[in-house]
């Protein structure tokens, strides 16, 4: 019996039921320090001193450092070569030394102690002023170094090639440019054309357990990390490079994640890696929910100007975008890229002009969360494909099927399209009994559909599968377990080899131990690590036919292995357990290789996963309040290997949409200083606030995934902002161009207009 | 150091603690029961839930020596046995956690909602975890674990 | 995330806590959710906090024509008091099971949140609709302050040094009366953008309060009328927003609190 599309529970699950699960904060280390750290509160200063000797003085404290402390090789400006500020400080929340000591408690003492003598600079904290000609720049040191490593991680995304006609800031780090045919034409030859300037706030991963990470020396001096990361060869990479020490220095050991969206990179291991180094003792920094809220790498800030145009028929004609992204301080990459291929949609155009800019500001080292990039260009074309189907009187499904793209339908990136499910995924929906009650809701009441799509990613990746004498399989892989991949793993592994799944357990291994495999992220680790696993199995499986046709004399072609036996095709009796021919095996002077596999992936075809949405909300006129009554989410999966796991992420994806929509902003002052740094002030969304989802799998089989699954943890929050300020136009008649959509602002846009169409 | 004497999962401890010690500390570093996690600073997220004389409670607002001679159930001593509790199997077989670091906080309000109200609603239900941030699920297979431990509760 | 340093003390007697209250820069602790937040994030740091947690004072009577609520009745024990299942006083339950959450009314007090006395609360507007008054201690002896003279500032009340509450003495409204409290909260805090407690009397004369608009939570005139009500907006609530906000809730209460009048009839 096919094991693929059983809904099974996380295999970590009775652990973190039980509190069993050890995540990276809750072990023990034989002589741990802590540290604290300290943030800069300036947004833009030099630093001239930095005054440490009260901390130093203070009973318990073992060590202030500061960055020249830190044994680091390479100059640079990123995070991971520059954890603590050297001369500059680039924005507010920035860290500047740590406090270390002998416990939490004395740490967060000494750190009141430590004071930072500084020169205020100029802060630039509005992105489109950062850009003009003249404007101060938001760092003052160039860097050598950029982050690619870390673009490339999150999507294959080609980047265009760059124009430099305009006259642009020395702010303006990036600027892509995809053209295509005569927008100006194209719009001229359109029945209607809309635009608007769409703007989305910083927003914040908030995954519930705060950045942590530990580090020591073994005595033979290899350096270890243990830490809440979602990728363990990147982070090592990312240390080797950064401390000049040879990668087999450096082991890197990922945990248990508490969440992570993106965020976890390379942030607090540069940090106890230093200190670590410097003072040959094991250190660890767990950073509190403040410190997480200025000093981590939240999502970008983006002003999108987009222009696009559709004949009656509906067909899309041009599409012009100017998409901003405030990159902050991260002077290594930017969305810029990814974002300005996304604001073409699923969805066929007959011309384009596609800028994107990244520009460096005096905010936060921009990171990625979950689909960078999407969201914010999804909430721009979606609420204007919106407009069009209004304006042109057409049903909104309607306009987007007849554009949707199909496989071998060339992308703006110049590429065609592998396989992709838009038309099914818009179908499907389309059929949800919700759609069919837009016209007969009260008042106040209104439904909004929206789409989007992730490209997905490759990386090469390995796993090994071993069976042990029991007869159970152990499948090992570096991945981290992010999305439920885990899981899916076990699913793959017992099909393709022919056991039960409760006899598969799976092992992530480090970067000492483990076969390769690229960080978690960028909707990638079922589609890649998931194919090494199946061809892992399926090497461990050839391996025991051989051995099986040994002890039952019959010719591998013939055997079939079925629930742990091994047996005579046509002839069932003919058996031998996979547990008996592991202990055959596995002994002293065994006659066979021991049953293990070793598989290797690396795709080049992309697998990118869309998913539509449908948001049913009321909008209270008098006080702007959003009600969501109900949700839709609709995805291509590829193949739903465990449909549990899938619908968590298109449950959990839409849930930050919605979150995107309607909650969270993390707002700066003029100064550069973080206003919303708590739970207090940045809402995500709880239990009451979110509504039912319902969850419809589409499956449009990957060819190159395993059984034809694809990675799909990012494409369900792309278009769910969207739907629903596509919602809240239907129910209040107000077109809001900015999130979050709170009830403040939707209040004001209600008193300033009077209902009338946009 | 002040000394606090209580019971933690059915057992007296007891353990030297500052004045200043929050009871989530005392009983992570000082119990080495590090099922209560540490999720914020503005007493919100709820990750830190544990049961105190029955009643859920944030333990990262509650200094240490305020429990003195309370009755503390964690996440680790919920299950009678070594066995689940019911709500701890509901929640693997109703697909209730992700990242699962919610996880013990969700089950401990859960357990005080139920062992109050054995029938609630999914509002009702929704209502009781306002201070129980989760960030993976989207909470409906949360509150469907919990409608479903409810049921085999009754029985 | 982690105190400064104090010293904790657990009061045995009120005279006892008195007694500890006299060291300088001692404060008093009950259920904590207030003041431990503060403590965390080091914005206050009292050397010695005094718990009066367990000084018992958490009974809720109802005799006669009086609702006496015990300074350390938490939300919990308030939002599900049978003895306020009443039109009348529907507002002060009402109010209770809005409060936090699950976690924050078993542990939070009445008289610790009135003490605190943040201007985004809830309970202060329903104190001041329904004309409580509030009974306090202190070395020098025992006395009795109008809900309308104790909320002066934010985070500031009629309570003198070492002064503690120990109950909030609600008057039975008139049979015949329906009370209710409507609140829009920030998504995040929970805190009132604007809350207004009402109680409308069966002579259909009403009594209307307003918080988390301005400093301090106030009574309004007979008539519910806002003019002149001193209010203040931020980046997520501009002032005409709150403005706004202060009418509606103002008239969803009175409508509330009215059709329980109705109801009882």
């Amino acid at each position: 019996m096919s094991q693929i599309g059983t809904a099974r529970p996380r295999i970590d699950a009775p652990d973190k039921v039980t509190g069993a699960t050890r995540f990276a904060g809750d072990g023990h280390v034989l002589g741990l320090l802590h540290a604290r750290l300290l943030l800069s509160t300036e947004a833009h200063a030099r630093i001239r001193g930095i005054d440490r000797d009260a901390a130093l003085a203070a009973p318990g404290v073992v060590a202030v450092l500061v960055a020249a402390d830190l044994p680091l090789e390479s100059a640079g400006g990123d995070r991971t070569s520059e954890p603590l500020a050297r001369e500059e400080i680039v924005f507010a929340g920035q860290p500047v030394a740590m406090v270390v000591a002998e416990s939490a408690a004395t740490a967060e003492d000494a750190l009141e102690l430590v004071s930072i003598d500084t020169e205020p600079l100029d802060a630039i904290v509005d992105v489109e002023h950062a850009m003009s000609p003249g404007a101060a720049l938001a760092r003052t040191a160039t860097d050598d170094e950029a982050g690619d490593d870390l673009e490339s991680i999150h999507a294959g995304v080609d980047k265009g090639g760059a124009d430099e006609e305009e006259e642009l800031s020395g702010n303006v780090l990036d600027t892509i440019t995809r053209q295509e045919g005569d927008t100006a034409a194209a719009f001229e030859s359109s029945d209607a054309v809309v635009e608007g300037t769409f703007r989305t706030p910083w927003v914040y991963q908030a995954y519930i357990e705060p950045q942590v990470a530990t580090a020591w020396l073994e005595p033979s001096g290899t350096l270890v990390v243990s830490t809440s990361t979602q990728g363990s060869f990147v982070t090592r990479n990312a240390l080797a490079r950064a401390f000049g020490l040879q990668l087999d220095r450096v082991r890197v050991v990922a945990e248990p994640l508490g969440g992570a969206f993106g965020g976890k990179f390379a942030l607090m291991e540069p940090l106890v890696a230093g200190a670590t180094l410097a003072l040959e003792r094991p250190v660890r920094l767990s950073l509190t929910r403040t410190e997480d809220f200025q000093a981590t790498n939240p999502a970008s800030a983006q002003v999108t100007h987009l222009k696009v145009g559709a004949r009656k028929d509906g067909t899309l004609t041009g599409i012009e975008a100017r998409m901003i992204v405030d990159r902050g301080s991260n002077a290594g990459w930017g969305v810029e890229g990814i974002t300005s291929l996304l604001v073409a949609g699923p969805y066929r155009w007959e011309a384009r002009d596609l800028r994107g800019y990244g520009v460096q500001t005096n905010r936060f080292t921009f990171g990625a969360y979950r689909a960078p990039g999407a969201p914010t260009a999804a909430f721009a074309v979606e609420s204007l494909l919106d407009e069009l189907a209004r304006k042109l009187d057409l049903d909104p499904f309607e306009l987007r099927l007849k554009n949707a793209v199909v496989e071998g339908d060339i992308g703006v990136s110049g590429n065609p399209f592998p396989t992709i499910g838009t038309v099914q995924v818009l179908e499907r929906l389309r059929e949800h009994p919700l759609w069919a009650q837009r016209d007969s809701l009260p008042e106040n009441e209104g439904i909004g559909l929206a789409a989007g799509y992730w490209p997905g990613g490759n990386e090469p990746a390995s796993a090994v599968c071993r069976v042990d004498p029991d007869g159970t399989l152990t499948v090992v892989t570096s991945a981290v377990d992010m999305s439920g991949v885990s899981t899916g793993f076990v699913t793959i592994a017992a099909e393709a080899f022919g056991v039960s799944p409760d006899d598969v357990r799976v092992v992530t291994a480090d970067t000492l131990t483990g076969p390769y495999a690229g960080a978690s992220g960028g909707s990638k680790v079922t589609y890649t690590v998931g194919t090494a696993v199946l061809r892992a199995a399926e090497a461990a499986r050839q391996k025991l036919l051989l051995a099986a046709s040994e002890e039952l004399e019959i010719s591998p072609d013939d055997l079939e292995v079925v629930d742990g036996e091994v047996r005579a095709v046509g002839a069932p009796d003919r058996s031998i357990s996979v547990e008996q021919i592991a202990r055959n095996t596995l002994r002293f002077g065994g006659r066979n290789e021991p049953i293990e596999g070793h598989g290797g992936s690396a795709q080049i075809v992309g697998a990118p996963s869309v998913a539509a949405h449908l948001s049913h909300v009321r909008v209270d006129p008098e006080t702007g309040e959003v009600e969501l009554l109900r949700h839709v989410v609709a995805q291509d999966v590829g193949r739903a290997l465990n449909p549990a796991l899938v619908e968590g992420q298109m449950r959990g994806g839409a849930t930050q949409g919605i979150g995107w929509a309607l909650y969270e902003e993390l707002a700066h002052d003029e100064d550069g200083r973080l206003v919303t740094g708590s739970f207090l002030t940045y809402a995500i969304p709880v239990a009451e606030q979110v509504p039912e989802i319902d969850t419809l799998i589409v499956e449009v089989p990957a060819p190159d995934g395993p059984y034809g699954a694809k990675g799909i943890g990012e494409a369900p929050v792309v278009a769910a902002p969207a739907a629903v300020a596509n919602a809240v136009r239907a129910a209040a008649g107000v077109r809001m161009h900015e999130l979050p959509m709170t009830a403040p602002r939707i209040w004001a846009a209600l008193s300033s207009s009077a209902g009338e169409e946009a | 150091m002040p000394d606090l004497s209580l019971v933690v999962n059915g057992e007296p401890r007891s353990l030297e603690v500052e004045g200043r010690t929050l009871l989530v500390h005392a009983l992570r570093d000082g119990l080495g029961l590090t099922g209560a996690h540490v999720g914020c600073d503005t007493s919100q997220c709820g990750a830190c839930t544990v049961l105190v004389d029955g009643r859920a409670v944030k333990s990262c607002t509650v200094l240490a020596l305020q429990a003195e001679g309370t009755e503390i159930t964690t996440i680790e001593g919920l299950a009678q046995d070594d066995g689940q509790h019911p709500l701890q199997r509901a929640f693997v077989e109703h697909h209730g956690l992700q990242c699962g670091f919610c996880t013990p906080g969700m089950i401990l309000t859960a357990h005080d909602l139920l062992s109050r109200e054995p029938d609630p609603d999914d509002e009702t239900i929704r209502r009781s975890l306002r201070g129980n941030y989760c960030r993976c699920t989207g909470y409906q297979t949360v509150v469907d674990s919990v409608r479903a431990a409810a049921a085999e509760l009754a029985r | 995330m982690i105190p400064a340093t104090l010293d904790y003390h657990r009061a045995t007697s009120l005279e006892d806590a008195f007694e500890a209250l006299a060291e300088p820069d001692a404060r008093a602790l009950a259920g904590g959710q207030s003041l431990l937040p503060m403590l965390k994030l080091r914005v206050a740091r009292p050397s010695l906090l005094v718990d009066i947690g367990g000084l018992g004072l958490d009974a809720i009577e109802l005799t006669g024509d009086e609702l006496r609520i015990g300074a350390l009745a938490t939300w919990g024990a308030l939002a599900s008091a049978i003895e306020l299942d009443s039109p009348g006083l529907a507002a002060v339950a009402e109010c209770a099971a809005g409060i936090g959450d699950l976690q924050v009314r078993n542990r939070g007090t009445v008289g610790g949140s009135l003490a605190h006395a943040d201007p985004a609360s809830d309970l202060p507007a329903v104190v001041l609709a329904l004309d409580a008054r509030l009974e306090l201690r202190s070395p020098d002896g025992e006395r009795s302050v109008a809900a309308a003279d104790f909320f002066r500032m934010p985070y500031t009340t009629a309570l003198e040094e070492r002064e503690l509450i120990v109950a909030v003495v609600v008057p039975v409204p008139p049979s015949g009366s329906g009370s209710a409290y409507v609140s829009v909260e920030h998504p995040a805090s929970g805190y009132a953008l604007a809350g207004a407690a009402a109680l409308v009397r069966s002579d259909a004369t009403t009594s209307v309060a307003i918080t988390g608009v301005g400093g301090r939570a106030v009574l309004l005139p007979e008539g519910g009328s806002l003019d002149g009500v001193e209010m203040y907006g931020d980046r997520f609530a501009p002032e005409e927003y709150k403005r706004h906000l202060a009418t509606v809730v103002v008239g969803r209460a009175l409508e509330r609190a009215t059709q329980r009048v109705e109801g009882a009839r």
